[in-house]
């Protein structure tokens, strides 16, 4: 353990080494100071050097989850929307999510819960008259599969999108599902729009959280929900070394070896560490006006799922 | 920075309450107890005169068309002074919780028990589906809130018929026909909802709900002996509500099997455990007096014996 510490002392000083620079030069430039991973930047080279990180990982993004988290990523996803619970006719907007994982599990959610939906229907009236039979055909074929369901994909990043899509046309999701590039801090999108906003592992790269949230609520509609995915604190010790352990071990090593990125992979690391633990992230969105705001940790704090109402 | 929140709060928080005003002209009567709590809530000296006479008023003459629903809900706006802010809030985030509960009643018979019912009563509030996820997703709180309601109806029914009693205008109910009337009363409460009551029944029984539907189960068995006129102290407190609650259960029972016409057999059904429990009642009164009698003949018989045997001469 002392080693583990000596260790991620000498990791932080060499890191410091390069933000020593730009400190320097902080002098003329304006803005407030940011965390990107341990260094500290301005606003602004934050936005670029995220920009860049999700740039150069976007095409290993998804077998480099599998790897880093033994697939369990999958799981979380599928805890998220089974909390959503979506029933058909929701509009989503899934933030942050260029590759679609969220997406696609949304429509295949709402596909099966309109299936049963339908099923029930039928079994309601069983002995049906020709003429009805008929209408009903003609009815589904105005009723798409989703019951009018729509997600809508929104990232800042154009190559995460490109993954997104193509990931789509190999998949065969086309209905209900639509891709914008935009800023989580100013969404392009009317107030009072959608129902349910997710943002999945992507709120701890947004520059201002407390923005983010202000939009988030600004598009909901009124009874709209907030959730967020986010890897979060660990609050037992021993877990907590092990985690470490991993996280500063491991997964750069990881990142170095599939995607040929260690500093990628070191920046996912520190941003967990720098993002707000549960409690203090509630408090967040909170202040933006959410409702009857609580959390659910997965696998000790790993990762939690927060979740809040427009009321 | 824990100022700067608060702050931040409190402004929102007067934000919401213009908003509500500018609703009050959609719902009238409703928006305007809501109105008058958040601006309460915004104000710190909420105990001031003025705000409190004129939502007193509004509490004392509820308009025409005002929701049935709402009226048990009045007394929680006069809250007592402390803590008030906080507790305002939760306040009126929990009775908007009620709306879409009862509003998504009238859903229940199309789409069960389900967050889909929920979903589609916040549809008619003008809230978004997704606030269906404010509840659990197995529905019980959508069913717990009916029971409640229920209850709540059958006291107030039973507190009219009482009031009726104590005028004179209404003659008194022998007990027997009082219980009967008072559970049938309860029990087509049910009756838009019979097709999808099993599945409340079965939601009610899971262990996580156990507590809080027995809870509602036991304060409505209370309110009908209550109004009825029990007074016991004793063991027959116990004995009273246990027969009673057993005599609901089973009635609710076969009411979910019936099939004839005007649940007539339902009906016949209570009516005959009615009459069982009072004839228990009376046998056990009656066998309670045989037994004394026996008893006193018995000492009788044994002072006489004694007597006769000449043990109870004093020398």
């Amino acid at each position: 353990m002392a080693a583990l510490r000596l260790w991620r002392c000498g990791c932080r000083a060499l890191l410091s080494r390069p933000a020593a620079a730009p400190r320097a030069r902080r002098g003329l430039a304006a803005g407030p100071e940011m965390h990107f991973g341990f260094q500290t930047v301005t606003e602004e080279e934050r936005r670029e050097k995220i920009y860049q990180v999700f740039e150069n990982v976007a095409k290993k993004y998804d077998v480099m989850n599998d790897s880093m988290t033994l697939g369990i990523h999958r799981v979380w996803k599928d805890i998220l929307v089974h909390k959503m619970n979506p029933c058909p006719g929701t509009l989503l907007l899934d933030v942050a999510g260029g590759t679609g994982d969220i997406a696609f599990r949304f429509i295949n959610y709402v596909r099966s819960v309109r299936q049963r939906q339908l099923q029930r229907k039928l079994k309601h009236h069983q002995n049906l008259s020709w003429q009805e039979i008929f209408e009903s055909y003609q009815n589904d074929k105005f009723n798409n599969s989703l019951g009018d369901s729509q997600v809508v994909v929104c990232d800042i990043n154009r190559e995460m999108l490109k993954v997104g899509k193509q990931k789509a046309q190999h998949l065969g999701y086309s209905e209900g599902l639509s891709w914008v590039l935009g800023n989580a801090e100013e969404l392009p999108f009317d107030d009072d729009k959608f129902d349910v906003y997710t943002i999945a592992f992507g709120i701890r790269n947004v520059t201002r959280i407390d923005l983010a949230l202000q939009e988030a609520y600004r598009v909901l509609k009124p009874g709209g929900r907030f959730l967020c995915l986010e890897f979060s604190h660990v609050s037992n010790p021993l877990l907590s070394r092990l985690y470490d352990l991993y996280s500063f071990q491991v997964i750069p090593v990881l990142g170095e070896v599939i995607a040929g990125d260690w500093r990628s992979y070191q920046y996912l690391v520190e941003s967990i560490r720098q993002f707000p633990p549960q409690e203090e992230l509630k408090a967040m969105i909170e202040d933006a006006g959410f409702f009857k705001v609580d959390y659910e940790n997965l696998n000790f704090g790993i990762v939690a799922i927060h979740s809040g109402f427009k009321l | 920075m824990a100022a700067a929140g608060g702050l931040r709060r409190a402004g929102w928080r007067l934000w919401w309450a213009r908003r509500a005003v500018l609703r009050c002209q959609q719902y009238p009567p409703l928006r305007a107890l809501q109105a008058s709590a958040a601006l309460r809530a915004a104000s710190d000296e909420h105990k001031k005169e003025p705000w409190a006479s004129s939502s007193q008023q509004h509490f004392e003459s509820p308009p025409a068309g005002h929701q049935p629903e709402e009226k048990p809900q009045g007394p929680h706006h006069s809250y007592t002074g402390q803590g008030g802010q906080e507790s305002e809030d939760y306040e009126s985030e929990e009775q908007l919780q009620h709306r879409i509960l009862t509003a998504a009643l009238e859903f229940v018979p199309e789409h069960g028990w389900t967050a889909e019912a929920i979903a589609e009563g916040a549809k008619t509030l003008g809230l978004s589906v997704a606030a269906a996820g404010l509840f659990h997703s197995d529905g019980s709180e959508l069913i717990l809130h009916f029971v409640s309601e229920c209850n709540t109806k059958l006291s107030e029914l039973l507190k009219k018929e009482q009031k009726l009693v104590q005028l004179g205008e209404a003659e008194k109910k022998p007990i027997d026909e009082f219980l009967r009337d008072a559970v049938e009363a309860r029990l087509r409460m049910l009756i838009p909802y019979i097709e999808k009551w099993p599945q409340a029944l079965s939601v009610l029984l899971l262990p996580r709900n156990i507590p809080s539907s027995l809870n509602l189960l036991t304060s409505m068995i209370d309110d009908i002996w209550h109004y009825a006129g029990d007074q016991s102290t004793d063991f027959n407190w116990y004995t009273r509500r246990a027969v009673l609650t057993a005599i609901y259960n089973t009635t609710e029972l076969v009411m979910m099997q019936d099939s004839s016409p005007g649940l007539e057999d339902t009906w016949r059904f209570l009516e005959n455990r009615v009459a069982d429990a009072m004839t228990m009642s009376n046998t056990a009164t009656q066998v309670q007096s045989t037994g004394e009698a026996v008893v006193q003949g018995l000492m009788g018989a044994a002072v006489t014996i004694k007597n006769l045997a000449g043990l109870n001469q004093r020398r």
